[in-house]
């Protein structure tokens, strides 16, 4: 049975229609990260979850109680702010006691819970002071010590990292996930930062405009994107979009092709929504699988126009001026290539690319994929 | 020629920029200080000769018994002004609701501060007369007879106080709503996960973010109760016989109508005394304060 359950929440401010029929169903134990654009859904989700934001209409269920109109007090949650939310007159052992203190715990078992925690995230030293007087990151462990303490069915975390410097951020990064192992907890996790996302979920949901878009282990998501959105959102380098023209459907596979310029097989899924013959499509292909080749039959001649030296590898910014772009966000250049090449690259430069066919997504005009799933490892 | 021009005037700027202000500070508030000080000393009519007299206003004043009357209606007015800070978070606390209607509630409230302190005076000068006023006609319909408050020396700083607290309440007010705005909401939330509500959270949660805020409506409400005087103008002159009189009317009183400026400024010293210690009270646990974070 589902641990934390969100069946069917619908959330408005005013007009506004936040979150649209959202259902989601979290098992024991994952750690569930929640990604999508500024005003997507994912934090009012989470805090619909913790009870600070009610909901309009729908349920969410923890640990098998419904618990749409508990305080959040009551519903077996901390939570952790991307602001920390400390308590700046209370010490650091007051901050993480006081929950249990609001449940007139006895003294000496809010002390050893406190002690317990301290313990864990090495904050045994900083027990007496101030939140003012730590570092981001011994504030931000604070905060994560004041959910610990409380022992509850789930963790929420709101952008826990955003705060803290890239340094610390990856650091936090694997001691949340430790943290994860350690305690067996449901964790909830909002983040913008698709790295955070990519590394620590068992599972992600990709929100977007208020609806949930997918959810799924995170390769699968990579690999197997169900839309447009998904596909565009994770990854970094961006995947590049073209534009084709459906041509013939043979055997479960489409040939599309681009005005003017090369032609690709791809393998379709079986149910195809009805499209006519010569529908434009959208073909998508991420940086990292574009292959850099001597001029030949098939590929595409382009020219550099930005280069990244990233030192395992390079990112290049190239117009292939036969590949339309279906959205172009940097000028000229409409490709986006990520290549281990060995040799120095130069802007203005005159290469070929190759697009391997066994690595192309294609979208229908509604931006669903069309293209078949791929094994996640392949 | 003109860089090293520059240079120079990019020197003496700040000092540019400061000096209207510092020389407006200096003439009005701290020359007259020291001056207050200097005729303090003197025998003054505020027109003849000054004449010397070292402490003599001061050893006068010692043995006035009518300071004293003012010393005392001044710490009732302390006191009874204290209450003007907790009253105020009340009413913010009352008027923060989000309930229809209560940005009328809110405005009604707002109302005393508009209005000039000499209005209020006189309004409640009006509630209190023992003939036509407002509190006649109340404890009248209860059978009563109608009280003289501003005519009986037990009554009359309490009834002028009373006056006095309404604005400096709705004072206190306004300053808690914009302390009330400011809550974070992180906090709160913080606050409602770790199970704190109603008065757990007002004490552990809310208040201590209104501690700041707090502060500033205590010392506005401690110098505004040292320095009453209008309201004392307006509503008795300080009468009867003087016993409402307080030390900034009384200083008042002496210098504009007995022509003694020397013991005006006396008295004026004292009660520049009295608050100098206050503030620095006051700025030694903002200070600490601050350290504590």
């Amino acid at each position: 049975m589902a641990h934390v359950e969100l069946a069917n929440v619908d959330k408005y401010y005013g007009h506004y229609h936040a979150l649209r029929g959202i259902d989601l169903s979290v098992d024991k134990g994952e750690f569930i990260v929640m990604v999508g654009p500024s005003g997507c859904g994912k934090s009012t989700t989470l805090k619909t979850i913790a009870g600070l934001e009610s909901i309009s209409s729908g349920r969410i269920v923890i640990n098998g109680r419904d618990v749409t109109r508990e305080e959040p007090g009551d519903r077996g949650i901390a939570m952790v702010f991307q602001s920390y939310a400390l308590y700046p007159h209370m010490t650091v052992a007051e901050n993480m006691g006081f929950g249990l203190r609001m449940q007139k715990r006895p003294k000496a078992e809010i002390d050893q819970a406190v002690l317990r925690a301290a313990e864990i995230l090495r904050l045994t030293d900083q027990l007496d002071k101030r939140p003012k007087a730590l570092s981001g990151g011994q504030r931000q462990r604070v905060a994560i010590g004041r959910a610990i303490t409380r022992s509850p069915e789930v963790f929420l975390f709101d952008e826990p990292l955003s705060n803290l410097d890239a340094a610390l951020r990856t650091q936090m990064r694997v001691e949340l996930s430790t943290l994860h192992e350690r305690l067996g907890s449901t964790m909830i996790y909002v983040t913008h930062d698709q790295v955070e996302a990519m590394t620590m979920a068992s599972r992600i949901v990709v929100f977007n405009k208020g609806i949930v878009e997918q959810v799924g282990a995170p390769l699968e998501l990579y690999a197997n994107p169900v839309n447009l959105f998904v596909a565009g959102f994770l990854g970094a380098p961006r995947m590049n979009f073209v534009s084709v023209r459906l041509g013939r459907i043979v055997d479960g596979t489409a040939e599309v092709a681009v005005d003017g310029g090369p032609t690709f097989q791809v393998p379709v899924v079986a149910d195809l929504p009805t499209m006519p013959p010569g529908a434009t499509l959208t073909l998508g292909i991420r940086p990292e699988n574009i292959v850099l080749r001597p001029a030949s039959a098939g590929t595409v001649p382009a020219t550099i126009r930005l280069v990244e030296q990233l030192g395992r590898e390079t990112i290049l910014y190239v117009d292939a001026g036969l590949l339309k772009a279906s959205s172009s966000e940097s000028g000229t250049a409409n490709l986006t290539v990520q290549t281990a090449e060995p040799r120095p690259l130069h802007t203005g430069e005159a290469i070929h690319l190759s697009l391997p066919e066994n690595a192309l997504f294609l979208f229908a005009p509604d931006g669903r994929r069309i293209s078949r799933a791929r094994p996640v490892f392949s | 020629m003109t860089s090293v021009w520059r240079r120079q005037l990019r020197r003496i700027s700040p000092f540019l920029f400061i000096l209207p202000g510092a020389l407006l500070f200096g003439t009005v508030i701290l020359l007259a200080c020291v001056e207050t000080v200097y005729i303090s000393f003197h025998d003054w009519d505020g027109m003849g000769a000054m004449r010397w007299i070292g402490f003599g206003n001061y050893a006068e004043l010692i043995a006035d018994p009518q300071f004293y009357v003012s010393l005392k209606n001044n710490l009732i007015w302390l006191a009874l002004f204290m209450l003007a800070p907790p009253l105020g978070l009340a009413l913010a606390l009352l008027v923060n609701q989000q309930i229809a209607g209560m940005r009328i509630v809110k405005s009604l409230f707002f109302m005393p501060l508009v209005l000039a302190s000499v209005t209020v005076g006189l309004v409640f000068g009006w509630v209190y007369d023992p003939n036509f006023g407002l509190l006649a006609l109340i404890v009248q319909a209860f059978g009563g007879e109608p009280p003289a408050l501003l005519s009986d020396e037990n009554t009359v700083t309490y009834a002028i106080v009373l006056a006095g607290l309404w604005p400096q309440v709705a004072f206190c007010m306004v300053l808690f709503l914009a302390g009330l705005n400011n809550l974070s909401s992180d906090l709160i939330g913080a606050g409602r996960v770790d199970g704190a509500r109603g008065l757990a959270m007002f004490r552990h949660v809310v208040l201590p973010q209104l501690t700041q805020v707090s502060f500033i409506a205590l010392a506005v409400s401690v110098i505004g109760a040292l320095r009453s005087f209008d309201m004392i103008a307006v509503m008795t002159a300080g009468g009867p016989f003087g016993s409402s009189t307080v030390l900034a009317y009384q200083m008042y009183e002496q210098s504009i109508f007995s022509y003694r400026f020397g013991y005006g400024a006396a008295i004026a010293t004292v009660l520049f005394v009295i608050m100098a210690a206050f503030i620095t009270w006051y700025l030694l646990m903002m200070n600490r304060m601050e350290r504590r974070g």
